[in-house]
């Protein structure tokens, strides 16, 4: 007996995805030309497998302002939010972040995934609920673990069934924290969120909302599906993140109630690591202030989500989502014919995203392919051209 | 008299049967992942749909502790005895 006995079904399962050529899982990147070109395997390839919808990681601007603050502040605070870690760009960060929603209280995190962790283990305590969407990403789900919340899981996308839960609640579904995501990143697809905003008031529930592939893609000013949606004033909670529109790493929690402070005293996520650095602070404001300001931004990659879902439609692939928005996941009839489909891509030059169960939704075999902005017109021909390729040869 | 005994028993079937078309007469004493192979994913569906079956909600805590349909059924009747509807 090992240690490492338990893992030997992951092991079979990354061995079925063949040991020759590029690995598919964990792809190794050699270099970055553009926020929408790289190498890989010492070939020059496009880069539709990222979540840099914007294209904001290699901005000048954004860039500049990293550069600027490492220079002056140095590689890192060495330190908690709850010591030495607070200078004033992250209470500045914090205080634009809430701003740009109207809200009172905005916290920052160090990652996305301790952004959910600490908001959904933190407001959920012993006596109350957590009333999880079942295609949760995997920081709601563990953020309900390590948290001592009661979570119940209610059907995906299903406003219904959600309802039926929290009818079970009775008056206790008035201390019950419903988490739903803007978009689902693995399927592409998007809540309906005015039904659930109905369910969640006629039980007097609050509600959650994580915009990390949302946030910068969808509103007026890129807050995310709820600013699209016009129900902002609805949500109680807003988690995203910094490493997706807005090309850095670390994450956030906002909301129109002041007591998200008290998560700062509370809040283990939070307290008990490291603050971003400030490098990363510098950039994600520099972001910020052009994601807000990035209605080009939004148009560019609108144009080329509207123009990849329409190709991909018209060659029959059968996708995630019939809303286009900037995951496109092609559902593929086996972990084969998915496979055959991302390598084939790669041979013509396109990196995407290869996902298969248990990493999925139902046990769908997926390929994702992400857009942004950065990606030109002739980009896009060449995805769409390489799919048509893949078609005839099927 | 329907007992809980037999509406769980029942539930569970109706489930699986939902929930799990591909398997035929399912082993109530096997494990249902490292026997029956069902991953994560799937033992949530099953259990969405038992919860469905009996309206009664099942946290997630509870399927961390268990492994067969049977252990299952025991918890889902102290579920339903703890509260009966």
């Amino acid at each position: 007996m090992s240690l490492f006995d338990k893992f030997s079904h992951l092991a079979a399962a990354r061995a079925g995805l063949g040991a020759e050529g590029t690995p598919p899982v964990a792809t190794p990147i050699e270099d970055i030309i553009s926020a929408a070109e790289g190498v890989i395997d010492g070939k020059r390839v496009i880069l539709a497998g990222t979540n840099n919808y914007l294209g904001l990681t290699l901005d000048p601007d954004v860039v500049d302002s990293a550069k600027k603050a490492l220079e002056h502040f140095g590689t890192g605070t060495t330190g908690s939010r709850m010591a030495n870690g607070s200078y004033n760009a992250h209470g500045a960060l914090e205080q634009e972040i809430s701003a740009a929603f109207g809200w009172p209280s905005a916290m920052v995190f160090s990652t996305g995934y301790q952004a959910n962790l600490a908001s959904i283990a933190t407001l959920a305590g012993k006596d109350d609920y957590l009333l999880l969407d079942s295609d949760s990403h995997a920081s709601i789900y563990d953020g309900a673990k390590l948290g001592n919340a009661q979570t119940v899981i209610f059907r995906h996308n299903d406003p219904g069934n959600l309802d039926r839960r929290l009818s079970r609640l009775g008056a206790d579904a008035s201390r019950a924290l419903i988490v739903v995501e803007g978009l689902y990143s693995m399927l592409g697809d998007q809540p309906p969120l005015a039904e659930f905003i109905e369910v969640k008031k006629r039980h007097n529930a609050w509600l959650l909302l994580d915009e990390a592939h949302s946030f910068g893609v969808f509103g007026d000013k890129g807050l995310g599906l709820a600013e699209q949606a016009g129900v902002l004033d609805d949500i109680d909670f807003v988690v995203g993140t910094f490493s997706k529109s807005l090309g850095g790493i670390g994450g956030f929690c906002t909301s129109p109630h002041a007591q998200l402070e008290l998560l700062r005293l509370a809040a283990r996520p939070y307290i008990f690591t490291a603050s971003p650095s400030p490098a990363v602070i510098a950039s994600t404001r520099t972001a910020l202030s052009k994601v807000i300001a990035g209605t080009d931004l939004r148009t560019r990659l609108w144009d080329n989500i509207n123009r990849l879902y329409r190709a991909l439609e018209t060659y029959g692939y059968r996708l995630g989502s019939d809303k286009p928005g900037p995951v496109a996941a092609i559902i593929l009839p086996d972990r084969e014919s998915a496979l055959a489909h991302w390598r084939g891509l790669l041979s013509n030059g396109i990196y995407t995203n290869l996902m298969v169960p248990p990493a999925t939704p139902k046990g769908l075999n997926l390929l994702r392919i992400s857009l942004s902005a950065a990606h030109t017109p002739e980009h896009i021909d060449r995805i769409i051209q390489a799919f048509g390729q893949l078609r005839k040869a099927a | 008299m329907t007992t809980h005994n037999d509406r769980v028993d029942q539930a569970i079937r109706n489930a699986v049967e939902t929930a799990l078309p591909q398997i035929n007469g399912i082993d109530f004493d096997a494990a249902l992942t490292s026997d029956v192979g069902l991953d994560s994913v799937q033992v949530m569906d099953l259990v969405m749909e038992i919860e469905d079956e009996l309206d009664i909600s099942v946290p997630v805590e509870v399927l961390a502790e268990v492994q067969t349909l049977n252990q299952l059924g025991e918890r889902l009747r102290s579920m339903i005895k703890d509260n009966p509807r």
